[in-house]
């Protein structure tokens, strides 16, 4: 009975729009307040949530995030992907994938990198007679590559709401191939597409002025090997490096670039208040929400249930990513990501499956759901800049969606894509 | 009218802590033809240590087992048994805690929500580095050692000549992979089972601290049982302690022996030098008449 | 009532834009401290203690003030879609529910972590020396914040007026 309660309570309040922070708060006060226990538990493990030192990296890498795109970072670096691979076939589609993954190289949001990404894209694309709707498919499923690509602070997120058992340096790692595999999968894509259609190529600029493109993309590009590298050698946790790509990227923007005033300075610190605290406030009360699923045993119970269903990881992999594409058309990523974990960990690691591996199937799975309405963000940021209609985007998103899904099922089951790079550096 | 006491544990099945507040249930159900069940919650599932004590406070959860050190901002007199070097051997502090003493600092709960009923044993913590060996106190000048978030702890470290980096036991492994400390400190079976022993090679035997591990019940749920079954829990507490030291001598010797197996560098120090170079800490934290009282007791035990 | 509102909104979104800017100003020192640990552990070989549980501190203000913005703000994490799709009235029930459940919440928040505050006074916060009940203070203060915003909206929708700060901000994804 308490079980309903919990969920019941949860699911009841999210279907009347109330935000999911507090969904998951109340849920867990009216479920302690039937079992007669006292209440004060349920704020004691809110505020414990909220004591975690590894957080911190999610407001600080956002923050990073947008003072790259400020400060001019973030064009420079689609400027250089678009004089490496715009002489390909379907030019700008090609270039949008590659310039996500360069930007995933340096934040770890795929709203920064499908804003930032298409609104120098999308406009360009649509110039030069690409339809809008193609411009934004790609777009916004290459806005994916920048949760699996290192840093990434969903995965942060995965090792938080994992108990902090799984290693953040394994999981940026263990992302990178997958990351490369979706952006392979995606440019295959968009060439298919492209030939179709008709689309052009872009003019090759010439090595000097690729060169130049790339020189001064360097501080952009050289942020990426101190983030990973720091973080893999161990010279600094991810909160670290989070906190030091702040750094970089104000240095950076200040002095090299000098694209960056005061004014930007502080819209960049309020918008990273405005799209983290929130964030940080469902880690709280979901550690609440998470107290109660222990109390109760709930992960037990999940254990039992699904060995009783099918004792093969092919099928329990199956079945637990449908269940979280379905759960991600309908709730954002890092909801997902913070009450899901805690309840599927004890349940792959029972059949065998590596909590890392698992880490990079959840990102991917609830990155897609990003681009699936009726809640979408992503989806929805990339229509917005290109100016057209989710159902116009619906239309023709079907073969990225396709490339997209279709990764995820390698990365499912095959584990080595996932674990072969961390296992290299053990 | 059946009871089932909630014990929490951060450790998982199979540990000696764990195992023992079991065998105490296993016990006390007995005592009482199945009228009192006690059911053990472990591997932190209710939350880390310093949560899971309130949570006994307010009556969340009945019983927890905890080592004195997060008791020590709560109740004082715990943190006289965690002073480095304050007990010359186990047996030394298996007297202390069994006698008068014991007794005393287990009554020290009572105002504060929380019935002591046992102490259990935590073994003796030593050093491990990585890279340099530490063979002589002026060995640890300077390094980087992992140490809990206390006050005790930090000055503790200080005084070694260390330098204290507090962090989570869960960020240990990997910060002495990648150096970003030179070296922690802890029991036989924490540096085995966290698996830092394949990291931080080097064992030195300090035996810097015998600090035990308390077994508690929540006031609230004290105050719910009649006289005789208090009586019953307390005498399957006390019947537990011996259960569990047999099982910490097992598990100790087991880590002891995979830790060889792998090759790992034991070394032997002048556990004097080490000793000696306390005094600012049992400087700082010993200072009412009261504690000097009772470091003066355990200290006469023989 | 309308007039009531009109007369304390600016009130209201001053202390909202207050709340807005310390959150920010907590957000720089955080950045601050943890470069000058990461800074002080490298160059001066020394890791200062005091940085983590101090920024530790200075994040949960962060978070509940920023929270508290976004409860006025309309800060949405949640599934839109039945609302969406409800009849006016029933949304508008739905909302007056939803922002009402929140008010509590928020009022419940700042009780309990009061009586935590109480009950943990006497413990000392490891390095920075203060009372336990420190820790609590900003789950005090987000929670009645939190309950203020909701009470001006709950007022809002029950009285059919314009939104105050309908900003639909987007997460972090
Ligand atoms: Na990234
Ligand atoms: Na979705």
């Amino acid at each position: 009975m308490a079980y309903s309660i919990l969920f019941g309570t949860f699911a009841l309040l999210m279907m009347i729009g109330m935000p999911i922070a507090f969904c998951l708060g109340i849920a867990s006060v009216a479920t302690v307040l039937y079992m007669g226990l006292p209440p004060i538990v349920v704020f004691q493990q809110m505020n414990s949530g909220m004591n975690v030192f590894a957080m911190m990296a999610i407001p600080f890498f956002i923050f990073a995030g947008d003072l790259m795109v400020r400060g001019g970072i973030a064009a420079r670096l689609i400027r250089f992907a678009a004089g490496l691979v715009g002489h390909m076939r379907g030019g700008l589609g090609q270039v949008n994938v590659v310039a996500s993954t360069l930007f995933g190289g340096i934040s770890g949001s795929a709203v920064a990198d499908a804003s930032a990404v298409g609104g120098l894209m999308i406009p360009q694309m649509a110039a030069r007679g690409y339809d809008r709707s193609y411009a934004v498919n790609i777009t916004v499923n290459a806005a994916i590559i920048a949760l699996l690509i290192p840093p990434s602070h969903n995965m942060i997120l995965y090792s938080i709401a994992a108990g902090g058992t799984v290693s953040v340096a394994d999981l940026f790692t263990a992302g990178i191939v997958p990351g490369m595999l979706l952006a392979a999968a995606l440019m295959v894509t968009a060439y298919i597409v492209a030939r179709r259609r008709g689309y052009p190529a872009e003019p090759f600029p010439g090595l000097r002025r690729l060169g130049y493109f790339f020189l001064a993309s360097l501080p952009g590009l050289l942020l990426i090997a101190i983030i990973f590298g720091g973080v893999r050698s161990g010279v600094f946790t991810a909160t670290e490096s989070s906190c030091i790509a702040v750094f970089y990227a104000l240095i950076v923007a200040l002095l090299v670039y000098r694209e960056l005033d005061w004014h930007g300075f502080i819209e960049a610190v309020l918008q990273a208040v405005r799209t983290t605290a929130m964030v940080l406030l469902v880690i709280g009360t979901a550690a609440s929400f998470g107290w109660l699923m222990s109390f109760l045993q709930v992960q037990q119970s999940m254990v039992i249930l699904i060995s009783a269903i099918s004792d093969n990881p092919i099928i329990v992999l199956l079945m637990i990513n449908i269940a979280l594409l379905l759960l991600g058309t309908f709730m954002d990523m890092a909801p997902l990501v913070i009450i899901s974990t805690p309840v599927l960990l004890p349940v792959v690691k029972a059949f065998g499956i590596d909590p890392v591996h698992f880490g990079v199937v959840m990102i991917l799975n609830a990155g897609i759901g990003l681009n699936t309405p009726p809640v979408g963000t992503v989806l929805f940021v990339g229509c917005a800049v290109g100016g057209i209609t989710i159902r116009e985007a619906m239309r023709t998103i079907w073969p990225f969606f396709g490339a997209s899904v279709g990764v995820l099922l390698l990365v499912t089951y095959i584990p080595g894509l996932s674990l072969w790079l961390p296992a290299l550096f053990k | 009218q059946e009871i089932t006491l909630r014990s929490a544990d951060i450790h998982p099945d199979g540990y000696p802590t764990v195992e023992a507040v079991k065998y105490m249930g296993e016990l006390v159900s007995e005592r009482t033809k199945g009228r009192i069940k006690i059911e053990v919650m472990n591997n932190a599932t209710l939350g880390n240590e310093k949560d899971t004590i309130e949570q006994t406070r307010f009556g969340v959860i009945d019983m927890n087992r905890v080592n004195a050190a997060p008791f020590n901002n709560l109740v004082p007199e715990t943190t006289v048994l965690g002073l480095p070097f304050i007990f010359r051997s186990t047996e030394h502090m298996h007297k202390t805690v069994d006698g008068p003493i014991g007794e005393q600092v287990l009554a020290a709960f009572e105002p504060h929500g929380l019935i002591g009923l046992a102490f259990y044993d935590s073994g003796a913590r030593s050093f491990y580095s990585t890279k340099k060996p530490i063979e002589k106190l002026e060995d640890l000048k300077g390094m980087k050692i992992r140490v809990q978030q206390s006050d005790l702890w930090i000055a503790m470290m200080e005084a070694f000549g260390a330098n204290p980096t507090p962090m989570p036991m869960g960020e240990v492994y990997s910060s002495l992979e990648t150096g970003v400390v030179d070296g922690a400190e802890n029991n036989w079976p924490s540096y085995e089972s966290a698996r830092h022993f394949e990291v931080a090679k080097n064992y030195t035997l300090t035996e810097h601290s015998l600090n035990p591990e308390i077994l508690v019940i929540s006031k609230i749920a004290w105050d719910k049982l009649t006289p005789e079954d208090q009586t019953v829990v307390r005498q399957a507490a006390k019947d537990s302690v011996g259960k569990m030291r047999e099982l910490w001598a097992a598990r100790e010797k087991v880590s002891e022996e995979k830790v060889r197996a792998a090759g790992n560098t034991i070394i032997k120090v002048n556990k004097e030098e080490f000793s000696a170079a306390m005094k600012p800490v049992y400087d700082r934290f010993v200072t009412d008449p009261k504690m000097k009282a009772l470091l003066e007791q355990v200290q006469a035990v023989q | 009532m309308r007039h009531f509102m009109l007369a304390i909104r600016p009130a209201l979104t001053w202390l909202s834009r207050t709340a807005l800017y310390i959150s920010g100003a907590g957000l720089v020192a955080m950045t601050a401290i943890v470069g000058w640990q990461v800074f002080a552990r490298y160059v001066l070989n020394d890791t200062p203690s005091w940085a983590e549980p101090m920024s530790l501190q200075l994040m949960s203000w962060f978070i509940l003030l920023g929270a508290a913005v976004g409860v006025r703000e309309s800060v949405h994490l949640g599934l839109d879609y039945v609302r969406h799709y409800a009849p006016a009235p029933v949304q508008r029930t739905m909302d007056l529910l939803s922002l009402g459940l929140i008010f509590l919440f928020g009022l419940a928040m700042s009780f309990y972590a009061t009586l935590l505050s109480i009950g943990t006074w006497t413990a000392t916060i490891p390095v920075l020396g203060w009372p336990g009940g420190v820790d609590f203070f900003p789950m005090i203060g987000g929670g009645v914040l939190i309950a203020i915003f909701a009470a001006e909206r709950f007022l809002d929708v029950m009285l059919g007026a314009a939104v105050a700060a309908d900003v639909l901000v987007q997460e972090a994804a």
